[in-house]
């Protein structure tokens, strides 16, 4: 074990829950079993739902005949593209990224083309999975085969197989003419990059490429979906937001979104692959054709083939500095993977590349290229790991060439609050220097490197978000305190929502519990994604637990018969500073057992979109070792640092980052779509598409390095997001600490570390 | 006067015949107006914005569009960065 | 084909009930008896979600057959706790905050008490490699470790007489 047991005592000044870390009221629950998660959750007289999918990467639908599989005994409904409606085009934000609409509802259940092997073409509901399963096997799909591109550069080639007939690049002048693979083009950047370039003292030129990974909750997509003839359904699942479930489905339906109840269950892992939806508007069909509420669940191989992934990449880099080690031009230049569908999120890439660096001369263009791969979904920091693995990269290989410790390099040229983003927008009060200089003090940057090992270390960043949120704080008669959210709790957020309530009301942690409601039971919420819950639904709690601080008050003043003023609240009751009752105090017990007679029930929701999220730092440090004789790269020891604003519930705030730290290690070292000659995936299961388990990977030391965001009530900056940018290229900046060679494509799997320690062969 | 700097791709994707380098100066009382306004300059600009764009506000991203312009000196419309 | 009749233990109760020959333990557990604490993250043997005790050994209930329960005793994650008093592992679990999502706390807290159970001291090395088949995506796995070595260190202090 490696990391010291003094970050416990890490606890921010001044405040009595906010950097605690009580037990999640969640937790017996989930230790014990109890817990419901998607696929557990069963209704009376339920069915079952199988879904037939595409064997072919690319086939136009010529027909499709189900009608043996409807005669089976115990099936009771099949349903196909032509059974959802046809929809107007329309981009909807759900949190992660836009997505047309239509697309969504061609991906639930393909109408006349299938893109990609995996893609849904038909739904069966039986009374039992094996007869639902059996039904699958009597229906037939006569497709016409077309050619398939699964690469991003054969997708762009001249001549190759074009996806959509309706998909003009977007972002470019004149605006095409023809359809292409190209979704869209994004470029940013100024100055004289050339110039720059050609005068600089050192420069590196250089190719990375990333294969597409996915999300891997371990939790596979499941759903329950009840739709009464009347018109008003129900669906319980589990998802990032349960409120996105509904305006997605009821959009895909052309429905009411009163007429959907979406009750959220329990999640097990999203990580941006659960802020979409997949099978919900399939089994509300099948529940209106059967008039039975009709469970749909995905195998794991159902997971890989069909949903997620996160984009593979190629990416170029080219990057100079003069003699001094003041980066003086960037250009990178990056293809993204979109798969089957636009996910109009080429942005994040561009603004994710070279931001935290002061630069005068930068061109970054990102492009996001279809092919007949699944839709590319939302993964932690959407579209910044990929780039940031190129950039940390060069920016290691640059120090080398300059011969300039990479720390310092870094340091050298990191942005801080007022300089340019690429955007041109100013960063604002951001933890990047500050986590640099804790990487340096950090013991693990000079500690002793054994034989046939090497350190990395790479630098970070994501912009995080805000935006709507609903809570509601409601008193009991008793005094004790309940927090309603509509955010999906998967990594805490319940005890963080309680310790933030909490404090704002000066009452024992326990006195306050959180649950997750259901869309019918409070207003609005965004997805959990962006890293915005604990900022952004906490912004909420804490607003709604100051207002029922405040109805509290009243309540009491009333009650003494003194003006509001005349009253304060202390140590978690009201106190009369004033009038022939001064000294005395009413706790909330007190005035919630007498709320009936003095104004009614006491409860406040607090409805807003937040506004001054910051982005949020990291810096990780990487010791690898590397087996000679194969090639195979061991983690030996792991520092993840990061601004963290102010960690509420610190436990969970390290989590995150030891959890994006070990998706990152994964991402380099293991993980990989692989598909064959026949644009088939093969690796669609966890044998062989490889995630880190615990005899991989040692402990992972974490530093919460706080710069408190003014704008949050408690200082919160998101955390979840940030801790999977940088360790792609702290691995391979280790890797070639230890062996002397550069690997650009990822992942490092042992026979590519042992090719380039064998250049021979 | 306010200016306005559309960001790439919005600059090329609507806006290229009416703008140079990215710029154009209107007079939007506030985020909504200018959502109108840039609306009737390119048709479809309008249905894609609440999805796809942010706004910045003298070098603060803002999420209120009822937000007044009559201070500002400077739009940025750019693009919306989701997250995971 | 008609169904299978077992007689099976699950958690010290005596239990009955019919299955298809070609179904999993896992899901008879699941769907059948109600006892959905054991969770399916892959069905292939590759994820240990599903993780139970069968006659003293841990398996992955997905790869065992309904059928082969005949005569065993199984033991589940609904059985860990005492009635309302948490197993120590399942205590410094939530002290640690070893779960984030939660979805494969119950197949590591039943491969954990299945280590401790035989092994009371082990070496953080030890508890890496007999947890190696149960994946966990969120936690990073450092905190689970942590959790398992101090609930084996309070073990080893509840069995040393005062
Ligand atoms: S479900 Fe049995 S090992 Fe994954
Ligand atoms: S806590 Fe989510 S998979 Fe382990």
């Amino acid at each position: 074990m490696n990391a010291p047991e003094t970050m416990k005592q890490f606890r921010p000044k001044g405040f009595r829950h906010v950097g605690t870390r009580p037990v999640r009221p969640d937790g017996v629950d989930k230790v014990t079993g109890k817990a419901l998660y998607s696929p557990d959750f069963k209704a009376p007289g339920m069915l079952w739902g199988a879904i037939l999918r595409s064997p072919h990467p690319h086939a136009r639908i010529i027909s499709i005949d189900t009608k043996k599989a409807e005669a089976l005994v115990g099936v009771k409904a099949v349903a196909t593209g032509r059974d959802l409606p046809t929809l107007e085009s329309l981009v909807m934000h759900v949190g992660e990224g836009a997505s047309d609409i239509v697309d969504v509802s061609h991906n639930c259940l393909a109408l006349d083309k299938v893109l990609y092997e995996g893609h849904a073409v038909v739904a069966v509901a039986a009374t039992s999975p094996e007869i639902a399963r059996e039904a699958l096997g009597l229906i037939t799909v006569e497709y016409e085969e077309l050619p398939f591109v699964l690469g991003v550069e054969e997708a762009l080639a001249e001549g190759a197989p074009v996806l959509h007939d309706n998909v003009f690049t977007k972002g470019v002048e004149p605006k095409p003419e023809k359809p292409s693979n190209a979704a869209m083009r994004v470029e940013m950047g100024g100055g004289d990059v050339e110039g720059a370039l050609a005068s600089a003292a050192a420069t590196v030129t250089e190719r990375y490429t990333l294969e597409p990974v996915h999300q891997g909750y371990i939790e596979p997509h499941a759903c329950v979906a009840s739709w009464n003839g009347d018109g008003q359904a129900q669906i319980w699942t589990s998802s990032q937001g349960h409120f996105a479930v509904r305006s997605l489905t009821a959009s895909v339906l052309a429905m009411p979104q009163s007429d959907i109840r979406v009750t959220p269950l329990e999640i097990g892992g999203g990580f941006g692959g659960k802020t979409t939806i997949y099978l919900e508007p399939v089994a509300m069909v099948l529940s209106r054709k059967s008039g039975r509420p009709v469970r749909l669940a995905m195998t794991r191989e159902e997971v890989f083939r069909a949903t997620g992934p996160a984009p593979g990449a190629v990416i170029d880099v080219r990057i100079g500095a003069d003699a001094e080690g003041t980066l003086v031009a960037a250009e990178v230049e990056f293809l993204y993977h979109s798969g089957a569908y636009t996910a109009n999120d080429a942005g994040a890439g561009v603004s994710s590349a070279i931001g935290h660096y002061r630069i005068a001369n930068t061109r970054v263009v990102g492009t996001e290229v279809l092919c007949n791969r699944p839709a590319a979904k939302a993964y932690r920091a959407p579209g910044a790991p990929q780039v940031n693995f190129a950039v940390e990269s060069a920016i290691d290989e640059l120090a080398g060439k300059l011969g300039i410790d990479p720390l310092e390099l870094r340091l050298k040229n990191a942005a801080a609050e007022g300089d340019p983003q690429t955007s041109g927008l100013p960063w604002g009060r951001i933890g990047w220097v500050e986590c640099l200089e804790a990487a340096r003090a950090h013991p693990h940057w000079s500690a002793p490197l054994g034989p046939n090992q090497g350190r990395g270390i790479a630098g970070g960043y994501w912009g995080n978000y805000g935006g709507p949120s609903t809570v509601n704080v409601s008193v009991a008669e008793d005094g004790t305190i309940t927090v309603a959210t509509g955010s999906p709790d998967i990594g805490g957020s319940r005890a963080s929502m309680a310790i933030m309530a909490a404090e704002v009301l000066d009452v024992p942690y326990e006195q306050v519990r959180s649950v997750v409601a259901d869309t019918a039971s409070i207003g609005v919420s965004m997805v959990t994604g962006g890293s915005r819950t604990t900022f952004a639904t906490g912004m909420a709690t804490v607003q709604a637990a100051e207002d029922v601080k405040s109805i509290l008050c009243q309540r009491a003043a009333r009650m003494w018969g003194v003006s509001d003023d005349q009253v304060e609240w202390r140590s978690g009751a009201v106190v009369c500073l004033e009038g022939e009752k001064q000294g005395q105090s009413m706790t909330a017990a007190a005035i919630a057992g007498r709320s009936f007679h003095s104004g009614g029930p006491i409860a406040a929701v607090a409805a807003l979109s937040a506004k001054g999220w910051l982005p949020g730092f990291g810096v990780h440090i990487c010791d690898t070792e590397v087996d000679p004789e194969t090639g195979h790269v061991k983690i030996v020891r792991y520092t993840a640092i990061q601004d963290v604003g102010t960690a509420i519930h610190p436990d969970y705030v390290e989590g995150q980052m030891q959890g994006g730290a070990a998706q990152g290690i994964g991402w380099a070292l293991n993980e990989a779509y692989i598909y064959g000659k026949n644009g088939k995936l093969d690796n669609a299961g966890f044998l062989d598409y490889r995630m880190p388990v615990a005899s991989d990977l040692p402990m992972i030391d974490t530093v919460m390095v706080e710069v408190p965001n003014p704008a949050h009530p408690y200082g919160v900056k998101g955390v979840g997001e940030v801790p999977i940018v940088p360790p792609l290229a702290a691995v391979a900046n280790a890797i070639h600490g230890a062996i002397g060679q550069r690997l650009r494509d990822l992942p490092m799997v042992p026979d590519r570390v042992y090719a380039a320690l064998h250049p021979e062969g | 006067m306010v200016r306005i700097v559309v960001m790439p791709p919005f600059d090329k994707e609507f806006f290229g015949e009416f703008i140079n380098d990215g710029r154009l100066d209107l007079a939007p009382h506030n985020l909504f107006d200018l959502v109108e306004k840039l609306e009737a300059l390119a048709p479809g600009f309008a249905a894609i914005a609440p999805a796809r764009v942010h706004f910045a506000v003298d070098g603060v991203l803002e999420t209120d569009w009822t937000r007044e312009l009559a201070q500002a000196q400077e739009v940025i419309v750019l693009p919306r960065v989701g997250g995971g | 084909m008609s169904k299978i009749h077992v007689s099976t233990t699950v958690n010290g109760d005596a239990t009955e009930y019919l299955c298809e020959p070609t179904s999993s333990l896992l899901d008879v557990l699941r769907d059948t008896m109600g006892l959905t604490g054991s969770k399916e993250g892959c069905g292939s043997g590759d994820c240990g979600a599903c993780t139970v005790v069968l006659d003293g050994e841990m398996v992955c209930s997905c790869l065992v057959l309904a059928a082969e329960a005949e005569g065993r005793t199984v033991a589940t994650i609904e059985g860990v706790a005492e009635g309302s008093v948490l197993h120590p592992v399942q205590q410094k679990f939530l002290e640690h905050a070893a779960l984030q999502c939660g979805f494969c706390t119950p197949g590591f807290i039943v491969a954990a008490k299945a280590l401790l159970d035989r092994n009371p001291n082990p070496t953080e090395t030890e508890v890496r490699y007999w947890l190696a088949g149960n994946l966990c995506r969120c936690t990073g796995y450092d905190k689970i470790v942590r959790a398992v070595l101090d609930a084996a260190a309070e073990l080893r202090q509840e069995r040393t007489p005062a």
